[in-house]
């Protein structure tokens, strides 16, 4: 059983959000890099059924070079091998062309199954591990709460509204992972897990090597793009809402409606 | 059978011999069983540590801190001087005309004899008290699981000491009254004790005199033999290892933690999962172990319920040292004796089997028990290398834990908050940073609760505000700060702590910073006494030494007076670790009308707030109370308006346990810094 | 060449899902701006005897595919369906709902298609004879506007559910229905083996998307029975403070905080709770917080978004009525 697992290098959730000079885009001047934490979950569950099953599990990865370091953090906690697919060209990529980019890069890979977060905490766009699902031509299930694996088949719990919905899939599949930090407790890397990290195989990769260039992915195929950022309007914490009881009462439910959107 | 003359002599030779032959060879097996541990070097400061010995050893002066220890005190010098009597009967057995008057004169010989008469009578008054405690009083500390095997023992012990000291009176009673006369024989009179034993012989013969002689000194004899036979195989064991470990105590910090090699690639296993991965002095320990349980009596988790007390801890680590040390030696391949006896000593594991997951969890590094050891053993080092373990090699440990070491590793603070807005306590203060000015005398090193903690900024403004006010030339770190890191080391997570510390010192270092400040005893205790490892090398003041020092100078009067009632709680960090006790004792009696009284727990046996260790990141569900509502219980019986604190994790501590008594509205918890901020400043408005 | 604005409706248990009405709204706004026609496309089983009702909200006309096997959604029936019936109608701009199934479909057919994708939004715009698009990213941190390449056609947008204003139906308008047949290809590649209802018991912390806490301010555990109210209205759950917990209140799976649970509610109300740092570590991610505390200078306000200064009791109830009026009118 192989086991593939995506994952994304993206700012801690802490992360004071500037925009930078572009106003596309944020400030990474002050940014401490972590793994995705549903990518995060997502390791957990290929380890878990790593120790299970005896799958392999390797890391796939785009990004820039300091995304070894989450690689290597994620070959710690018990995975077994590493590819990174780093090219400049790749820079400006919509997550379509990152999908192209992942896809291609899992042909020459072996898999049964593919994981990842349903999002990456930073763009929230929920999209690529589904792009990659559609164009690797395999079932997609979504939002993974526990993931099992039997007879050529994955089953997983899903959350809804209310109740819990158990789903399966043919393997080769594509799974992604939803739920808290709780649900999955990701393992934390033990000494040794550290040291054999820094001697197991990670593979670097450039789009030639997987049969693409620059015209299918970054800025060249981009079909949508980020032109401006902003940031919320000023959320003051610490204001305090004025009037009588019935009148606060009325006041924060229409904040609560219109402004945050949450009710 | 008269002693000294031949046969007899030879029979007492060779029984002497092999008494002693046997010693020397369950001593040198016991060495051996040591020497299974780690190296540690122990060996500098030797005048430091001679002068230990002199004090401790032969002062007894950490034993006579209790009242008990008093009859101890006379039983260790009722054995050494019976032990200096010892040899001239040992000397007698040789040759009958031995006798010390002969090298010492009279005068000398009768003190001697009078000396040895009064302390063995203490010795026995000594025992009896012993004994009466032991059965009738009954004290906790005395208590293990295995109460009939350690009764047992010490009765044997106990027994053996009377017995030894009822045939020496015998004895000399005897000689005494053959003395009597008989040319080339003397008997000081001084020795009275031993006379008025003689009582019991008068009326007999010359012959039934020398019979009785003959019986009670073999008897003596025999006992005393029979006695260094015992020693190594019961809690006497102690006047083995206890001089040893008195010479080998550490000499710097309390609860010091060692350096892990962790660029050792050869290295398979990291922390302690097996007790010969102690070092050889952290086993000495366990021989020098005298089982009085005073650690456990000023251990916070024990007296609060916790699975874990110190005494047990050692009790069964020396147990399990013995029995598998042994074993060990005796057969090579340990592991297979391991596989093929499962129910064996081998077979047990260190964690979990000799000691408790959540024993080694509860302890709150608090140093009690070690300040209170009349024989220095170290416990911290050892449940924290057993962490060391768990968390290196195993990653086991609470989901909170881990939640922690998550947020120190991402964001440098215990609360996984932004790390860039560490610095924005500071914002409006007229704070500078290093950034800013490098050229200032002091960094005040903030810590995280100082600049995280709401509650605990108030106490960062009040510092910040003193400071000013006595003209000190200082400035922060702000954003650029880090977490010291003192709690993920104490948690066992050395690996995360290294890389904090290093890259602590390289900013502090980048500049040029020589004098800190810091108002969190954990900070100080680990940027002063730790942070050396990797290479600092700065004048750390805690803030209550220092502003101790500014009241003392007279830049800082304060002026407005205080009509409170209060109660000081002594930083563990700060007393025992780092023996600051007066300083904010000394900050506080500087404002005029403040009253402050003194829990029965104070100073170097002050209970712990229950914070220290990593006990702060964790949920306590273990036990009958909360450790700082036991502590906020023993502040409340003095009917304080104020709890004195000197460090923020003690006011979180004091200001949770006041919600649990429902107290908080009408005792409040301040930091010294606090409350000298506002002596000074409220005047002025 | 590429022409309208086409909505890809949801239809479960006989319904349009509630989300459909909102982007066919939104989709009307974008097709006035355009000047160009407004589409559907409505797959489901039975959904044909109700797809024109879409007209309502100013859907010209629906292309229907009414399938059992349409029953549930699957992405290897519906993805090859609904994107051969968009190659042949080849819109301008798709818009999907961003539900769970909307966020598999739109990402399945923008890759079929080659098409740019914005997922989530919140709003939307036509700008120089093309989309416009507002979504947050970093956890509503920060907002993007997102454009699309020229002649990069057709422009798919996912919109966030409960976000876009909803028209009132009017209900004299019908849209025209074009039925198509297609053959479904067989899918069996996923399945749904079961679905378990919770069993009654309470949602966990971790899953909720709005908590409502109580702390020692809360004077007992009777007056928890407030919270659970509020926040089986919300459809969140109950979390306490470390010393409601304590205090025997709340069982200690309720401890929200440093030693309790670490959550991320998109709304998180802390009653009586002063916001002591433990608890803060706990429930700072949260989307939004609300505090209700009548000190204040309780250090819970310098995290709050909406802070109520007073008495919960007197604060608790109202705000309680007029959320489930709220309710009771959407
Ligand atoms: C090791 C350790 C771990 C901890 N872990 C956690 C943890 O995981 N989670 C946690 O929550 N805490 C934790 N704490 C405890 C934390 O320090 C606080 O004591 C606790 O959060 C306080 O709870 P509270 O806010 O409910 O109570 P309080 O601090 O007493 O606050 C009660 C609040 O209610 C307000 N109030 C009272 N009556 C009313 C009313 N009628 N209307 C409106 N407001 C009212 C008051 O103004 C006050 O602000 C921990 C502490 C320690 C020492
Ligand atoms: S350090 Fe404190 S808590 Fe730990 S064992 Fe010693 S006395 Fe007990
Ligand atoms: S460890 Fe020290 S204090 Fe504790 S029982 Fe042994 S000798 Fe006594």
């Amino acid at each position: 059983m192989n086991i593939v697992v995506l994952v994304k290098q993206v700012p801690d959730t802490e992360t004071k959000i500037k925009i930078g000079a572009d106003g596309k885009s944020i400030d990474t001047s002050e940014v401490k890099w972590i793994i995705n934490p549903y990518d995060e979950y997502a390791v957990e569950a290929a380890l878990r059924l790593q120790d299970s099953v005896g799958a392999s599990v390797t890391i796939l990865s785009m990004g820039p070079e300091r995304t070894v370091e989450s690689i290597r953090t994620a070959l710690a906690m018990g995975a077994d091998t590493g590819v990174l697919v780093d090219d400049q060209a790749t820079e400006g990529s919509d997550a379509l062309g990152k999908a192209k980019v992942l896809a291609a890069a899992l042909k020459s890979l072996e898999f049964d199954l593919v994981f990842c977060g349903h999002r990456a905490v930073d763009d929230d766009e929920n999209q690529v591990g589904i792009m990659v699902a559609e164009l690797a031509g395999i079932p997609h299930l979504g939002l993974a709460i526990s993931v099992e694996v039997a007879d050529g088949k994955v089953t997983i719990q899903r959350p809804i509204e209310g109740a819990k919905v158990t789903m399966e899939a043919t393997l080769p599949a594509l799974v992604t992972f939803g739920g808290a930090h709780a649900v999955w407790n990701p393992r934390y890397a033990s000494l040794p897990g550290i040291m054999k990290a820094k001697k197991k195989p990670l593979e670097t990769k450039m789009l030639a090597d997987l049969g693409l260039s620059a015209a299918d992915v970054g800025n060249e195929a981009v079909k949508v793009s980020v032109t401006s950022m902003e940031l919320p309007s000023e959320r003051q914490a610490g204001r305090v809402l004025e009037g009588d009881t019935a009148e606060k009462a009325r006041e924060l439910t229409r904040l609560l409606r219109e402004e945050a959107k949450v009710i | 059978m008269q002693p000294g003359h031949f046969p007899a002599n030879i029979l007492f030779i060779l029984i002497f011999v092999a008494a002693n032959g046997f010693f020397v060879f369950t001593a040198y097996k016991l060495y051996r069983i040591l020497r299974l541990g780690k190296p540690e070097d122990r060996f500098d400061r030797r005048s430091e540590r001679l002068k230990s010995v002199v004090t401790f050893v032969l002062g007894q002066r950490r034993v006579i801190r209790e009242p008990a220890g008093w009859g101890h005190f006379f039983i260790f010098w009722g054995f050494v001087i019976i032990s200096i009597g010892s040899l001239e009967t040992f000397g007698v057995g040789i040759y009958h005309g031995f006798a010390y008057w002969k090298f010492l004169g009279k005068g000398l010989t009768s003190l001697l004899y009078l000396l040895q008469d009064l302390f063995c009578a203490a010795v026995v008054v000594a025992l009896c008290v012993a004994l009466y405690r032991r059965f009738v009083v009954k004290p906790e500390r005395l208590r293990y699981e295995d109460q009939k095997a350690v009764n047992q023992d010490a009765c044997i012990i106990i027994g053996l000491i009377l017995l030894l000291i009822v045939l020496l009176f015998g004895a000399r009673a005897a000689e005494y009254l053959l003395a009597q006369g008989e040319a080339g024989r003397y008997f000081p009179r001084l020795a009275f004790v031993s006379v008025a034993f003689s009582s019991l012989f008068t009326g007999l013969t010359k012959e039934g005199l020398q019979a009785w002689y003959s019986f009670c000194w073999w008897g003596h004899t025999v006992v005393i033999l029979g006695f260094l036979i015992y020693i190594p195989f019961s809690k006497h064991l102690h006047l083995l290892g206890a001089i040893p470990n008195v010479f080998f105590r550490r000499l710097s910090s309390v609860g010091e933690l060692s350096k892990m090699d962790l660029e050792d690639e050869t290295a398979e296993t990291y922390g302690v999962s097996r007790i010969e991965e102690f070092s050889w002095k952290q086993l000495l320990d366990l021989y020098a172990c005298t089982e009085c349980g005073r650690c456990s009596d000023n251990c916070p988790a024990t007296l609060t319920g916790k699975p874990l007390s110190p005494k047990l801890t050692i009790h069964h680590l020396k147990e399990h040292l013995q029995a598998k040390g042994k074993m060990v030696l005796a057969q090579q391949g340990a592991e297979e004796a391991a596989t093929a006896n499962p129910e064996g000593e081998l077979a047990r594991a260190l964690i979990g089997d000799i000691c408790q997951h959540d024993e080694l969890w509860s302890c709150t590094t608090c140093g009690n028990c070690i300040e209170n050891c009349p024989v220095f053993i170290e416990h911290i080092d050892k449940y924290v290398d057993m962490r060391r373990y768990l968390v290196l090699m195993e990653s086991n440990f609470s989901p909170e834990v881990q939640n922690v070491m998550r947020n120190w590793e991402t964001n440098s603070n215990p609360w996984g908050l932004g790390f860039a807005t560490r610095g924005d306590w500071a914002k409006g203060l007229p704070v500078k940073t290093l950034a800013e000015d490098s050229q200032v005398e002091y960094l005040y090193y903030v810590g995280c609760a100082g600049s995280f903690d709401e509650r605990a900024k108030k106490i960062s403004s009040a510092l910040v505000t003193l400071l000013n006010e006595a003209g000190v030339s200082f400035g922060i770190l702000g954003a650029e700060e880090k977490c010291c890191g003192e709690t993920a080391r104490r948690l066992g997570n050395e690996y995360l702590f290294q890389s904090m510390a290093t890259e602590l010192v390289e900013i502090i270092n980048s500049y040029g910073v020589k004098k800190i400040i810091t108002a969190c005893p954990h900070g100080y205790n680990c940027l002063k006494n730790e942070y050396p490892q990797f290479g600092a090398n700065w004048e750390v003041y805690h803030h209550s030494e220092f502003l101790a020092t500014l009241l003392k100078g007279g830049q800082l009067q304060p002026q407005q007076g205080m009509d409170k009632n209060l109660v000081f709680h002594d930083s563990c960090y700060l007393g025992r670790y780092n023996d600051l006790y007066e300083e904010p004792r000394t900050v506080l009696n500087s404002i005029l009308g403040l009253k402050f009284s003194e829990m029965d727990r104070s100073r170097n046996k002050a209970f712990c707030c229950g914070a220290g260790g990593g006990r702060m990141w964790m949920e306590e569900t273990l036990g009958d109370q909360k450790i700082n509502d036991a502590r906020t219980g023993q502040a409340l019986q003095l009917e304080p308006d104020i709890i004195g604190v000197s460090c923020p994790f003690c006011t979180t501590m004091f200001e949770d346990g006041l919600k649990t008594f429902d107290m908080d509205e009408k005792v409040k918890v301040y930091d010294i810094a606090e409350i000298l901020a506002q002596a000074v400043t409220s005047a002025k408005e | 060449m590429a022409q309208g604005v086409c909505v890809i409706t949801e239809f479960r248990e006989g319904k349009f899902r509630r989300v459909s009405f909102e982007i066919a709204s939104e989709g009307r706004k974008l097709a006035d701006a355009l000047g160009e026609p407004l589409l559907a496309v409505a797959l489901g089983e039975g959904v044909e005897a109700v797809a024109s009702d879409l007209g309502g909200y100013g859907v010209e006309k629906v292309i229907v595919v009414d399938d059992a096997l349409l029953k549930d959604y699957r992405a290897e029936t519906y993805v090859p369906v609904v994107a051969e019936i968009l190659q042949n109608l080849s819109p301008k701009v798709i818009l999907t709902a961003a539900s769970v199934d909307g966020k598999d479909l739109s990402a399945r057919l923008a890759a079929r298609l080659g098409a740019g994708l914005a997922t989530d939004c919140t709003e939307l715009q036509i700008e120089g004879g093309g989309l416009k698009a507002k979504r947050p990213m970093y956890a509503g941190k920060a907002f993007a506007w997102c454009e699309w390449s020229d002649g990069a056609w057709p422009q798919v947008a996912s919109c966030r559910p409960n976000v876009m204003d909803c028209l009132a139906p009017d209900t004299s308008k019908k849209a025209e229905v074009e039925k198509v047949e297609v053959a479904l290809p067989a899918g069996n590649l996923t399945q749904v083996v079961s679905i378990e209802k919770d069993a009654g018991g309470k949602l966990d912390l971790t899953e909720a998307e709005v908590i409502v806490s109580g702390g020692r301010g809360m004077k007992g555990p009777e007056n928890f029975a407030m919270l659970e109210e509020l926040a089986g209205i919300l459809g969140g759950t109950v979390g306490a403070s470390r010393s409601a917990v304590d205090s025997g209140w709340r069982p200690h799976a309720d401890q929200v905080g440093q030693t309790g649970k670490v959550v991320t509610p998109n709304l998180y109300v802390a009653c009586g709770i002063s916001g002591a740092i433990q608890h803060l570590a706990g429930m700072s991610s949260s989307k939004y917080i609300v505090a209700v505390n009548k000190d204040p200078e309780a250090p819970i306000f310098s995290k709050a978004d909406y802070g109520i200064v007073g008495d919960l009791f007197e604060f608790l109830p109202a705000f309680i009525e007029e959320v489930k009026t709220l309710k009771s009118t959407c």
